[in-house]
């Protein structure tokens, strides 16, 4: 018998406003450092927060797009702690009511789709940035402020792949409902994954932290080697210790970055600064109401309307960009499946060659429509559309560039017998060659044909209908 | 409103009343003048330390601020400025408004200016004794548990503590957000109104701040008791000790009936009388402790060094931090723990709300309610003393009641006991300020004022 | 680790990040006996079914901010009043993690 694994993950993103979560300071990264402060920002003394409509507004989407319970009154707390990136001493949250609760999420797992709970979405502050160097350490406070939701799950979870799915259909579900970049590598999304093993599954092993993964891959591969370091361990008798480990790349392992010694004692109490925020019903209602499509909507819409496989309508609807485009290209075409490979094979090849992605795509969706369509009812070849691609890409029209480069096959019977007959008849001397079994005629003869076509005629059909009128003579 | 001196004149005098008051910790060195022309033009105006001005040092009395120059006003500077004000000097306060004193200044004491053997009172003793001793017409104050109403009557000024709400705190480095009141010292009422129409109003950096309208206080300044029903607060007034300051009560609230008035004694149960200042003490000790956890000499500040960006923050805050205050933070810290929540700081809260719903109800029975703001004069600043905890006498921390409750309480001189002032106390329901001035105007006519300080500035 | 003991009181203040000397302890510790007698006091008043009162008044709000840029500060107003700035940041000595 092996050790259940129990996971829960708690998720901070960083929410797609212009100001920050209690003052009017841009919320920006990259920015050039403490150039995006206020005073409330940085905790200077008599500053009072002032909550930010638009962060509400994301949150309650967010809540709406996870399906928890919205609460109309909207409180806060502090969290009371001491630590140099966080400026007032205390970090303003929503302890004791959470502006969403209960919800889930659906996730795709080996036997199929499986629903994680949501226990709460909270809002609250981002903290200012550090940057340690041998010569002491450097704060940035333009995150300082910057709103967040924090989403903490059930520990639903079971394996690392389930993790991962989690994390991905999360990331998915708030970049489709514009709440958040959720970009892990810079930041704007950040998972704290907690790892538990036990063979029984109502008492909950000794939980372990794992922080700073910046990457979807990475949070599977941290999970996975997490387990493997629990089960290593107590298979050879050894306790399991509470910490925090993050995840280090070239040795593939977790690692410990601190033990934790007992809870921690927040000091949690209602923020005295901020009147509770009676969200008006209608407003509310108006945001649910035009959410935005849901990624899960829209796979099984890909899936019906376009006859997708299942592995193509996630890898486009995986990335809103790429599954948009899709659906451009998809309003000048019937070819749905070719459609898909392109868009999922040689567009997406030619982006990433290009250090692009579908949210900086150049293409021209009418125009990558036509080659598919061209392609599909053979007036190119693949082989011909894949050099038509490239000229597209340029900017090209693909009906020109055919036209151009004399692409367009001739396939009509017709007009290739007339063809064919005519050179035979010009050419009674081959005919009497290949006759005497020279085969050399026919290549000869096949050559004239594609010369008097402009070379536009289709080789195979033509080929064949030489060899036909051949054998009449 | 009229000012004995010009803004520079009365920065000069107040500096010619240092060595004697101490009242001041910045005073502007050469005061330009403000071209705004509005109702306070040309009115040299005092702020507590703890009001942030613009480029003008604000240390709210504290080690840890003492090179601390803000970089923003608080509302309330913007709107006296755009009033025509004048600001001239940074009152001294007790260390981050935690005291009743006025001796728990970074600065040291600040003197009584009848006897400046005896102490101002706090946590605005400075803005207190400025104004008594007339260097400006208005300063300002801020009121966590009667920290301007005590002062102003232990110095024999007037002392303001508007709604919770009424004044933005924007600015004002805190000391209990939950309690903290802005308000003001004047030397009459009718400065008093005019005062609180420039300072009020609703202010979107201030969530608690309240959209009501603000009322033309000093236009509509009508001196009347008639028809009003005012509550003797007798739980209180039972305890004066001063035959005096007893006798000089119990005739002012004759006059008051003669001139209109309807008297009708209220009392509370001494029970919950007992639990003002614990459970002022729990409340305001825990807010205190996380609204100065920014103190930390990272961003600004005094920074102590220290071989770890720990050990820099445990470096100035201790240094930084008076023994009282470290003391007060561990108290309010304790107060906080989840272990202990249930039976101080959540308890605290719970009977606040006791106390405020035996409060309301005595308004009930009356428009105002009339106290002693004190049972006895200033003591001796030797022989003060802040408790740091533990019970006090409720007589002398009453007056938090209109903490709790956000409602306007003001005081105002009433007589001198031993050539020190004594006050009274009125207090109405939240918002109703016009009536509360309504009232004062009319017992300002009645006790008719006349007494000057022993230090007057010149 | 003892209650109100000099260790404990230690603790607490390190918590807040400062320090007390050994007779600033010893005078906590008789703050704590009034401290503790409050608790006392406070218990012998029933609260059953009282709420925390958390402001003065319980008017719920509607106010939120707009999402509009404001009141940014310089980046020499907002490191004026730091002790140690060094290319453009604030700078401490390492955090010890």
């Amino acid at each position: 018998m092996s050790r259940e694994v129990t996971i829960g993950i708690e998720i901070h993103c960083e929410l797609k406003t212009k100001t920050k979560m209690f003052s009017g300071a841009p919320v920006s990264f990259g920015a050039q450092a403490n150039t995006n402060t206020s005073v409330i920002d940085l905790g200077h003394p008599g500053t009072l927060p002032c909550v930010n409509r638009e962060a509400v507004r994301l949150a309650i989407k967010a809540c709406a797009g996870l399906h928890c319970t919205i609460d109309p009154l909207v409180k806060f707390d502090r969290k009371n702690y001491y630590y140099s990136d966080l400026p007032k001493g205390f970090q303003i949250t929503q302890q004791f009511h959470p502006i969403g609760k209960d919800g889930y999420v659906t996730i795709e797992t080996e036997d199929g789709k499986k629903n994680v709970r949501i226990e709460r979405i909270h809002m609250e502050e981002d903290t200012a940035k550090q940057f340690h160097k041998d010569t002491g350490t450097y704060i940035d406070f333009n995150r300082a402020g910057t709103p967040l939701v924090e989403i903490v799950s059930r520990p639903d979870m079971h394996s690392a792949a389930e993790a991962a799915a989690y994390v991905e259909a999360l990331r998915r579900t708030l970049f489709y409902l514009n709440v958040s970049d959720v970009k892990m590598e810079e930041g704007s999304m950040r998972c704290d994954i907690n790892i538990s093993l036990s063979y029984d599954p109502e008492k909950l092993g000794t939980k372990v932290e794992i922080k700073n993964l910046n990457s979807i891959a990475n949070v599977q591969k941290a999970v996975q080697a997490e387990i493997e370091r629990q089960n290593a361990a107590l298979d050879a008798g050894e306790e399991i210790i509470q910490s925090t480990r993050r995840y280090d790349e070239p040795s593939k392992q977790t690692v410990l970055m601190r033990k934790k010694e007992g809870t921690v004692d927040y000091k949690y109490f209602p923020e005295p600064n901020i009147f509770p925020i009676r969200l008006d019903q209608a407003w509310i209602d108006s945001i649910v109401n035009s959410l935005e499509e849901l990624p899960e909507q829209r796979l099984s819409r890909f899936e019906k309307d376009y006859g997708l496989s299942s592995y193509d309508a996630t890898v486009l609807v995986n990335d809103r960009d790429m599954a948009d485009f899709y659906e451009e290209v998809m309003k000048h075409t019937k070819a749905a499946k070719k459609a898909a490979n392109w868009v999922i094979g040689d567009l997406s090849a030619w982006l990433n060659k290009n250090g692009l992605n579908f949210a900086k795509n150049p293409a021209d969706p009418k125009a990558i429509a036509r080659l598919i369509t061209l392609i599909e009812d053979g007036s190119i070849s693949g082989k011909q559309g894949k050099v038509v691609f490239e000229e597209v890409m340029k900017g090209a029209d693909p009906d020109q560039v055919i036209k151009e480069k004399g692409m367009i096959q001739v396939s009509d019977d017709g007009a290739l017998l007339e063809m064919i007959n005519k050179v035979l008849d010009e050419n009674p001397k081959s005919i009497e060659d290949f006759k005497n079994g020279k085969n050399r005629a026919v290549g000869f003869l096949m050559g004239q044909v594609m010369k008097a076509s402009k070379g536009q005629a289709n080789p195979k059909k033509a080929n064949q209908l030489l060899t036909q009128e051949l054998s009449k003579r | 409103m009229n000012s004995k001196f010009s803004a520079k004149e009365a920065a000069k005098a107040i500096e010619a009343l240092q060595p004697e008051l101490n009242a001041a910790v910045t005073i502007v060195e050469d005061p330009q003048d403000n071209p705004n022309q509005g109702p306070l033009a040309g009115i040299p105006v005092v702020l507590k330390d703890n009001i942030n001005s613009k480029g003008l040092r604000t240390t709210a009395s504290s080690k840890i601020l003492d090179n601390y120059v803000p970089v923003y006003d608080a509302t309330i500077v913007e709107k006296l400025t755009n009033a025509g004000a004048v600001i001239v000097a940074k009152s001294s306060m007790d260390e981050l408004g935690m005291g009743g004193t006025n001796r728990n200044a970074a600065t040291g004491p600040a003197a009584n200016p009848w006897n400046t053997a005896h102490i101002t009172g706090g946590s605005s003793g400075g803005s207190a004794a400025l104004t008594a001793a007339e260097t400006v017409p208005l300063a300002i104050g801020t009121d966590t548990g009667d920290s301007i109403r005590k002062p102003a009557a232990y110095c024999g000024v007037i002392g303001v503590k508007p709604t919770y709400g009424r004044i933005s705190r924007y600015g004002i480095i805190p000391y209990a957000s939950s309690l903290d009141t802005v308000g003001f010292f004047t030397r009459n009422i009718p400065d008093a109104a005019l005062a609180l129409e420039v300072l009020a109003g609703r202010d979107d950096h201030d969530m608690t701040s309240s959209f009501l309208p603000v009322p033309n206080y000093a236009e509509d300044l009508k001196p009347s008791v008639e028809g009003k029903n005012i509550g003797v607060f007798r739980t209180v007034s039972d305890r004066i000790v001063r035959p005096e300051m007893k006798e000089a009560f119990e005739k002012l609230v004759k006059d008051l009936e003669a001139a209109g008035a309807k008297i009708v004694d209220v009392t509370m149960d001494e029970k919950l009388m007992n639990l003002i200042a614990p459970v002022y003490k729990t409340i305001a000790n825990a807010e205190a402790t996380a609204n100065h956890s920014n103190l930390d000499g990272i961003r600004f500040g005094v920074r102590k060094p220290g071989a770890s960006v720990e050990e820099v923050m445990t470096n100035s805050r201790t240094a930084g931090f008076s023994s009282y205050v470290r003391a007060r933070f561990v108290i309010g810290s304790y107060s906080l723990f989840e272990e202990n929540q249930d039976r101080l700081f959540r308890k605290a809260q719970k009977i606040r709300r006791l106390l405020v719903d035996a409060y309301k109800a005595l308004f009930e029975k009356c428009d105002l309610i009339l106290a002693p703001a004190a049972v006895d004069v200033a003591p001796l600043i030797e022989e003060s003393s802040d408790v740091r905890f533990g019970q006090d006498r409720f007589e002398e921390e009453h007056m938090q009641l209109a903490n709790f409750s956000g409602y306007p309480s003001l005081t105002m001189p009433l007589g001198l006991a031993d050539g020190l002032p004594f006050g009274i106390n009125l207090t109405a329901p939240a918002f109703e300020e016009q009536n509360l001035f309504d009232a004062a105007a009319k017992i300002e006519e009645i006790i008719d004022w006349k007494e000057e300080p022993a230090c007057l500035a010149k | 680790m003892e209650k109100f003991s000099t260790e404990y009181f230690r603790k607490l203040a390190s918590d807040l990040k400062f320090s007390l000397s050994d007779e600033e302890i010893e005078e906590l510790k008789k703050d704590f006996q009034a401290v503790e007698a409050q608790v006392e006091l406070f218990e012998s008043i029933d609260t059953e079914g009282v709420e925390p009162m958390v402001f003065p008044f319980e008017e719920e709000t509607v106010f939120l901010r707009d999402d509009e840029v404001a009141d940014v500060l310089s980046r020499e107003d907002a490191l004026s009043n730091a002790p140690d700035v060094r290319m453009g940041h604030v700078h401490v000595p390492k955090v010890v993690k």
